[in-house]
């Protein structure tokens, strides 16, 4: 049997609520999603967090999967996550803002023991603006085309296009250098 | 990462750079996904998956449940449609019918049958044969030459209802 047609019988399965073609989900896609969030966060405990938010809003919007491609379908609601997260994050950060000073400590502290120290990729994705970022890590771990890509970020092709090279290119030069 | 829908990345790159920035373009990419894949981020915890499927399994299963309650309040709609249909038709036959009470009771004699058990429908055949027989055989004084015709279309009727059931 075809992938394609496995996959939707496992969609088939989800959709009748059963636990089992969800859990077959979750070992299909977990390790790609859990792969995206981590290289967009720089911290594990984050990315766990937003995979099983992930596979929460997977069991709760899979009936209003019409179809089409499902990486996609998946990709734009952990992309969704991920904006949720930035927007949270600004928020706590303003917070956090107000006690600087419990907040560098803090920071030194998470410096010491992150697993973002080991990862010299991790650290020039950094530098890295967030779009162009949440593009690269789109587009890797996603497999999708450059055309489900673009349409899902509401962007010319070209553009898609333009910004990944230009984010790529300068990656390497930040690894290279 | 190898699957990409299979879209041909030099066409779409010529298209929008020219033939000549494609290949450079494509060169870029290539470089740039090769560092990403010699550093592959690390891989969930076994425990965060399973702990997720075990999410799933609880919230799959009240999902499970309201489907079936779904079907169960759908099976008795449609029940309780059908039963309303019946009681509306068969009211609406009745009044169509408008029969006289005394007409009803002649319409029951006539078919005494869809009442009857069958024990007492195999009398009234026995009856009825006795009766063609008695008449056969001169033992009943004939009244009318129809009677014996009479009574054998009616002793065919019955006989043609019974086995129909």
């Amino acid at each position: 049997m075809a992938k394609s047609d496995d996959l939707a019988l496992i969609i088939a399965g989800c959709r009748k609520g059963e636990a089992r073609c969800f859990s077959r989900l979750v070992d299909m896609y977990a390790g790609r999603c859990y792969s995206y969030f981590y290289r967009l966060t720089g911290n594990s405990d984050i990315s766990d967090e937003l995979l099983s938010e992930l596979f929460v809003k997977l069991v709760q919007k899979i009936t209003s999967y019409k179809g089409g491609s499902f990486e996609s379908w998946l990709f734009k609601i952990a992309t969704n996550i991920f904006h949720d997260f930035l927007r949270s994050k600004q928020r706590r950060q303003k917070l956090l803002d107000a006690r600087k000073e419990q907040l560098e400590s803090n920071f030194t502290e998470l410096k010491k023991t992150g697993d973002e120290q080991i990862d010299r990729l991790q650290i020039q994705l950094k530098r890295l603006d967030t779009d162009t970022r949440e593009l690269i890590m789109l587009r890797f771990y996603s497999q999708l085309s450059f055309k489900e890509i673009a349409k899902m970020r509401s962007e010319p092709i070209g553009t898609t296009l333009a910004k990944l090279h230009r984010g790529l290119k300068r990656l390497r030069e930040f690894m290279e250098g | 990462m190898d699957n990409r829908n299979d879209e041909n990345l030099k066409e779409l790159f010529e298209r929008f750079f020219g033939p000549e920035q494609a290949q450079m373009y494509l060169d870029d990419i290539e470089k740039g996904e090769q560092i990403l894949r010699e550093h592959p981020a690390p891989e969930p915890d076994d425990m965060l998956i399973a702990n997720i499927k075990a999410q799933i399994a609880l919230s799959a299963l009240p999902r499970r449940a309201n489907m079936v309650k779904r079907i169960a309040y759908r099976a008795a709609a449609v029940a309780a449609a059908l039963i309303i249909i019946t009681a509306i038709s068969t009211s609406w036959f009745e009044k169509s019918i408008d029969v006289e009470p005394e007409q009803r009771i002649q319409v029951a004699s006539v078919f005494p049958w869809e009442s009857y058990d069958i024990d007492t429908l195999h009398n009234e055949v026995e009856q009825i044969e006795d009766e063609l027989m008695d008449l056969e055989s001169g033992g009943k004084k004939i009244d009318s030459n129809n009677d014996i015709s009479e009574m054998e279309m009616e002793l065919i009727l019955i006989a043609g209802d019974f086995w129909k059931g």
